[in-house]
C-alpha cells in the first residue's frame, strides 16, 4: 500500500482537470490506485476468460462427455485453431486472475476478523486456479497440438481436461465458504452481511458439480443443466455481484482498522 | 449488527418488520429460486419418460416421506416456538424448543439415511436412471441445507445461553432458516413421493 497515513507528507498538488496529466496525478496520489488497478484487473480477466472460454476455445459450456475417441478426434480438429489461440492467451494472461485472489484477502485482512481468514482464502485460490483452469488448459492444448494423435490419448486428455475444470469446484466451495464465515463474524462491516450468505448459496451450488464424475448424460453430467448451466448461472451473479461491492469497497475504503464508513457518492479527486 | 428493515405507515399502527435479518431472506430468495430451477428441471425430465418415473416412484416409501414431513413440520413448530419464547423472555424454554428441534433434526437426518440405505441395498443407485439421480440429489441436497442448518441452530443455542447475548433478531433470523429447510422440503416431498 502507497498511503502511508502515520507519516507526515507534504499534501499532494492540485489535481489537474483533465487528460494524461490527470491520470499521472492519480497514479502519483491517489492512496487507492493500487486498489483500483486491482480491480481493474478483474474486470479484464472476466472478460478474457468469458471471451477465451466461450468464444474463442468453445469449451464452455463444454461438450458432452463420454463421446466415442473418434468422435473427440473430431472435437479438437474442429476447434483445433481457438484452442490454441485461445489457451495460448490464457497461458499469457491468466495470471491476471490472481488480482481478484489477492483483493478479496485484502477485504478479509480489513474485517475484525483473524488473520488465519485472510491466509487460508489466499492459500486455496492461489492453488485452485492450477487444478482449475490451468490444468484444463494443459490438456486440451495437449490435445489440439498435434492433429494426428492417437484418438485414445485424445480422448484421455479430454476427459481430463474437462472433469479438472468441473471437479475441481469443491476447493472454490471451501474458500466461499471461509469468505462467508469471515462476512459474517467481521465487526467493521467491509462487506454487507447478505454477500456472506450469497457466498454460502454459491458453495452449496456448487455441490451439485461432484456428480459429473459418475453420470455419462443427462441433468447431472458435466454439461448438464443441474451441473453445468444452473450452477453457471448463480456463479456468474455471484461473481458480478463481488465484482460490484469490491468496487464499493474500495470507495468507502478508510485504511483505518475499524467500522467501514458506510457508501457515500465518491468526490471526483 | 442490529439492521431490522422497519416500515412506519400510520403513526397509530405498529410498524411492520421483517423477521430476523433481512440478510437472511436474501440467501432464502436465493435458495427458492436455485430449487424451483431444480425442480423444473426434474419436472421436465419426467414428462419426457413418465413411464419410467412412475415405476420407479412407486419403489419409494410414501410412509417414511409422510413421517420425514411430519418431523419437519414438528421441528417448524418447535423454532417457532423458540422464538416466541424468547420474545417473552423466558431464554431457557426457548433453550429446551431449539435442542427440540436439533433432536428433530437428527431424527430426520437418521430417516433419511436410512432409507438411502435400504434403496442402495434394494440395488436402486444414482445412476440406476433418471428418477433416482433425482430423488438422491434433491434429498441430498436438502439434507446438507438441514446439516448447514445444524450450525445455525448452534448459532442460536449460543446466543439463548448467555444474558450478554439473547439478540432477538439472529434468533429469528434462525429460525428464519430453520423455516426455508423445511418448506423446501415440503416442495420435494410433494414431487418425489406424492406426484403421480
Amino acid at each position: 500500500m502507497s498511503a502511508a497515513a502515520d507519516t507526515v507528507s507534504a499534501p499532494p498538488p492540485p489535481q489537474p482537470k483533465a487528460g494524461l496529466a490527470r491520470i499521472a496525478w492519480q497514479w502519483r496520489h491517489n492512496p487507492k490506485a493500487e486498489l483500483w488497478l486491482a480491480w481493474c484487473t478483474i474486470v479484464v480477466f472476466y472478460n478474457i476468460f468469458g471471451i477465451v472460454f466461450f468464444g474463442l476455445t468453445r469449451t464452455q459450456p463444454p461438450p458432452q462427455p463420454w463421446w466415442a475417441a473418434a468422435r473427440v478426434a473430431q472435437w479438437f480438429s474442429d476447434n483445433h485453431d481457438g484452442l490454441l489461440v485461445g489457451f495460448g492467451v490464457i497461458f499469457m494472461m491468466g495470471a491476471f486472475s490472481v488480482a481478484s485472489t489477492a483483493l478479496i484477502t485484502y477485504s478479509i485482512f480489513r474485517m475484525s476478523v483473524s488473520r488465519a481468514f485472510a491466509w487460508a482464502y489466499l492459500i486455496i485460490y492461489s492453488l485452485a486456479a492450477a487444478p482449475g483452469m490451468l490444468v484444463t488448459c494443459i490438456a486440451l492444448v495437449v490435445g489440439a497440438l498435434r492433429p494426428d494423435r492417437d484418438p485414445r490419448l485424445l480422448t484421455w486428455l479430454y476427459d481430463m481436461g474437462f472433469l479438472s475444470f468441473s471437479g475441481t469446484m469443491g476447493i472454490f466451495l471451501v474458500g466461499s465458504v471461509v469468505w462467508a464465515v469471515a462476512i459474517l463474524l467481521d465487526k467493521n462491516r467491509v462487506l454487507p452481511k447478505w454477500f456472506g450468505y450469497l457466498n454460502i448459496c454459491n458453495a452449496l451450488t456448487e455441490v451439485v458439480v461432484a456428480t459429473c464424475c459418475i453420470v455419462k448424460s443427462g441433468p447431472f453430467a458435466w454439461n448438464g443443466l443441474i451441473s453445468f448451466y444452473i450452477n453457471m448461472v448463480v456463479f456468474a451473479a455471484y461473481t458480478g455481484v463481488f465484482i460490484t461491492l469490491l468496487q464499493k469497497m474500495i470507495q468507502r475504503e478508510d485504511f483505518g482498522a475499524g467500522v467501514m464508513p458506510a457508501f457515500a457518492k465518491p468526490a471526483r479527486h | 449488527m442490529a439492521n431490522v428493515a422497519s416500515l412506519r405507515p400510520e403513526a397509530d399502527q405498529k410498524p411492520i418488520a421483517i423477521p430476523g435479518q433481512p440478510d437472511m431472506w436474501v440467501l432464502v430468495m436465493v435458495e427458492a429460486l436455485t430449487f424451483s430451477a431444480y425442480f423444473v428441471v426434474y419436472i421436465v425430465w419426467r414428462m419426457r419418460h413418465p413411464e419410467l418415473y412412475l415405476e420407479s416412484q412407486a419403489h419409494l416409501s410414501r410412509e417414511l416421506g409422510v413421517a420425514d414431513t411430519l418431523i419437519l413440520l414438528t421441528s417448524s413448530w418447535s423454532i417457532a416456538r423458540c422464538v416466541q419464547r424468547a420474545r417473552a423472555g423466558e431464554y431457557q424454554a426457548a433453550l429446551y424448543s431449539v435442542f427440540l428441534t436439533m433432536g428433530l433434526g437428527v431424527l430426520f437426518a437418521g430417516a433419511k439415511l436410512y432409507e438411502w440405505v435400504s434403496k442402495i441395498q434394494s440395488g436402486m443407485y444414482f445412476t440406476t436412471n433418471g428418477f433416482f439421480s433425482f430423488y438422491y440429489f434433491l434429498t441430498g441436497m436438502h439434507l446438507l441445507h438441514v446439516l448447514v442448518g445444524f450450525i445455525v441452530l448452534g448459532v442460536v443455542v449460543y446466543q439463548l445461553k448467555s444474558p450478554t447475548r439473547q439478540n432477538q433478531e439472529v434468533i429469528e433470523t434462525g429460525a428464519t432458516y430453520w423455516h426455508m429447510v423445511d418448506f423446501l422440503w415440503m416442495i420435494i416431498f410433494a414431487l418425489l413421493y406424492l406426484m403421480r
